[in-house]
């Protein structure tokens, strides 16, 4: 018969569910059994439910013909066993109706689960991105295509595997992946992944896998996130991977060009920076030579624009290696006490409270912190307390950097970050740049009077707490 | 990190734990006494000390915690728990053998500025409303509390007054205030 065609299944996973039920349906039937012939014809029956309930969610499509059976086999028990009386026969017939009402039941609810578990595969298995998923327990659950072309092992070869066996297919060595930081959190896993980024409730790494490609090595981005049922319990993770080798190699090209580029403007910085020093010894010759006003004055025009093009390459210098090293995490604490040590703050009390928050910023971020104390400590009059703190907003986290004393004029505030050459200098300016290679934006919003105020606003995927 | 002569400015006296009232003002801070807030990895230090305070733990993705050391040794607490609608301060705790020396003021002072950014709430024993009162907060009625907030007194059955507890508030804000 066709419904045996499940016994002969070589599925240990389905020979176990067959063998549980068999035994379940022998215990009921013999439970039943029993219990009629001492005479109980209620509350054993219901021991049946047990049987079809795991036949109608295991094996859905044959759910009702087995709940079927089991009331056929208990109706004739009844018959042979008991003697007949219209009151019995009712009753009987009732409990047969509800086991074939319930097997259906449960079996239309595990068809409609099954199918949406199905078209969850599906998803899964026709994503342009390799992606795998797992269980709590770290077997493999899902596998698709693209994992199957990036690695070469084939879905059907790594299913139900658990100790690590999808890490083998990367790395070719059995160890933690990224998505097992989803399932347990763990400081050597941790290692293993530089620079992890919290997006959300995904973690984001890069790694180098050398061998693929035929041994020219691809740069791979992963994002793993959790699996959790309706309670919110994790029941897994999903890892997916992205081939970014073509991006970093652009990268790449584009650091090398920048790097060229300032070895270039180096040069012509320091060619521009001898000649200046030649025009300043001419007009210092120039202003005891002449004793004419005229000639005074116009001299005097050329040593300020002289001064100017010497600002420009300040600037120029300060900002040369601004932006081309790749963002990366960064304690704010240690940051902003950098900053201190290069200022020297004086007699001003300094309190800091961000020991736990770091930020994905240009690794020159500490520059930004140097430029707003050196505006606020050394431009700015009457301050003897700064505050650093941080702010947990909707759209990211700010930094503040608060102070008292006389703040600044709201006619200046305007232009605070542009580039200048009275007050404030060009470090705000820079301060401004530095932060912009991030995403990251900066304002005043002091109040004149009363004290500065900057605010340093971090994007939501740019800083975590630690 | 925040040493004594740094904090020297605006927080130098003693103050009260809950359970030590704020009269403490003559007593000076002895010794070194660094404040700052706990990193996620010395949390279970914080837990530790709390054992006598009801047993409370710290829970790093809502918790920001301020320890006040004298030493290695931590000597008074205090935390602000991040709620869906609001700041809640609570966990202002100093060990009996470290009452009388104005450490609970250093903790709290070191809350209020670091989590100055956000409005605070606080549910007060009610003979320590003066001493807050200090740090910037003011009583309010339960209703104004926010609901999740108000949520750990609903045991007491709207009747806080009965319960010694005076709901306090804390407007955001540094040196204007």
């Amino acid at each position: 018969m066709k419904i045996f065609h499940v016994f002969n299944s070589s599925s240990p996973f389905t020979r176990t569910r067959v063998i549980t039920i068999t035994i379940a349906t022998i215990i009921a039937l013999g439970i039943n059994f029993v219990g009629i012939t001492s005479g109980i014809t209620t509350v054993l029956s219901h021991a049946l439910y047990i049987p079809i309930i795991l036949a109608g969610y295991w094996f859905p499509r044959r759910g009702l013909l087995f709940s079927t059976i089991i009331a056929v086999f208990y109706g004739t028990l009844i018959a042979y066993t008991l003697p007949l009386d219209p009151l019995l026969i009712v009753s009987t017939l009732s409990r047969m109706a509800f086991f074939v009402l319930i097997g259906g039941v449960v079996a239309f609810l595990s068809t409609k689960l099954r199918e949406s578990e199905q078209q969850l595969h599906e998803i899964i298995e026709f994503l342009p991105y390799p992606t795998f998923a797992v269980n709590r327990n770290g077997e493999v659950i899902a596998w698709n295509q693209a994992v199957e072309e990036l690695t070469g092992v084939k879905k059907a070869e790594i299913l139900n595997k658990g100790d690590y066996a999808y890490s083998l297919a990367f790395y070719d060595i059995k160890r933690p992946a990224l998505l097992d930081l989803i399932l347990t959190p763990n400081p050597e896993t941790q290692a293993l992944y530089p620079l992890i980024k919290k997006e959300g409730k995904k973690l984001v790494s890069e790694v180098f896998i050398p061998r693929f490609k035929g041994g020219k090595g691809v740069h791979l981005r992963v994002a793993a996130t959790a699996l959790v049922d309706s309670s919110g319990n994790i029941t897994g993770a999903i890892e997916s991977i992205r081939d970014i080798t073509e991006q970093v190699m652009t990268a790449s090209a584009l650091q090398n060009t920048s790097s060229r580029l300032n070895t270039i403007a180096g040069i012509v910085r320091h060619d521009i920076s001898r000649k200046l020093a030649g025009l300043y010894g001419i007009l210092s010759i120039g202003v005891m030579k002449f004793d004419d006003p005229e000639v005074l004055f116009f001299i005097e025009a050329l040593k300020d624009s002289a001064q100017g093009i010497q600002r420009q390459i300040d600037i120029s210098r300060e900002f040369k290696d601004i932006g081309t090293s790749p963002p990366t995490w960064i304690p704010v604490q240690n940051a902003v006490l950098d900053a201190i040590k290069r200022l020297g703050v004086g007699g001003v009390t300094l309190r800091i409270w961000t020991e736990r928050l770091e930020i994905f910023a240009d690794p020159h971020m500490p520059a930004v912190f140097f430029y707003i104390f050196d505006a606020t400590i050394k431009e700015t009059e009457g301050v003897t307390t700064v505050v650093v703190t941080y702010h947990i907003q909707k759209n990211g986290c700010a930094i503040l950097i608060e102070t008292d004393g006389a703040g600044i004029e709201k006619s200046i505030k305007e232009s605070l970050f542009t580039q200048r050459e009275e007050r404030y200098g060009h470090g705000l300016f820079l301060a401004h740049e530095i932060c912009s290679i991030s995403g990251i934006t900066i304002k005043e919003t002091g109040t004149p009077k009363k004290g500065t105020r900057f605010e340093i606003l971090i994007p939501s995927e740019g800083y975590r707490i630690l | 990190m925040n040493e004594q002569d740094t904090l020297r400015t605006h927080q130098n006296t003693g103050a009260s734990d809950s359970g030590d009232p704020a009269q403490t003002d003559d007593i000076q801070i002895m010794g070194k006494i660094v404040v700052r807030e706990l990193r996620t990895d010395e949390f279970s230090a914080a837990d530790r000390c709390w054992v006598d305070y009801h047993e409370t733990t710290g829970d790093p993705a809502t918790d920001r915690i301020f320890a006040v050391f004298s030493g290695d040794m931590i000597v008074s607490l205090a935390r602000c728990r991040r709620h869906p609608d609001g700041m809640d301060v609570d966990g202002i705790f100093t060990p009996a053998e470290h009452r009388r020396k104005g450490y609970s003021r250093l903790a709290v002072s070191a809350l209020v500025e670091a989590c100055h950014n956000d409005d605070l709430y606080m549910h007060a024993v009610r003979h320590l409303v003066g001493f807050y009162a200090e740090q910037g907060f003011f009583p309010i009625e339960e209703k104004v509390l926010p609901p999740t907030i108000r949520e750990r007194y609903v045991w007491a059955g709207g009747n806080l007054e009965g319960a010694e507890v005076q709901p306090m508030l804390r407007k955001a804000g540094l040196f204007s205030d």
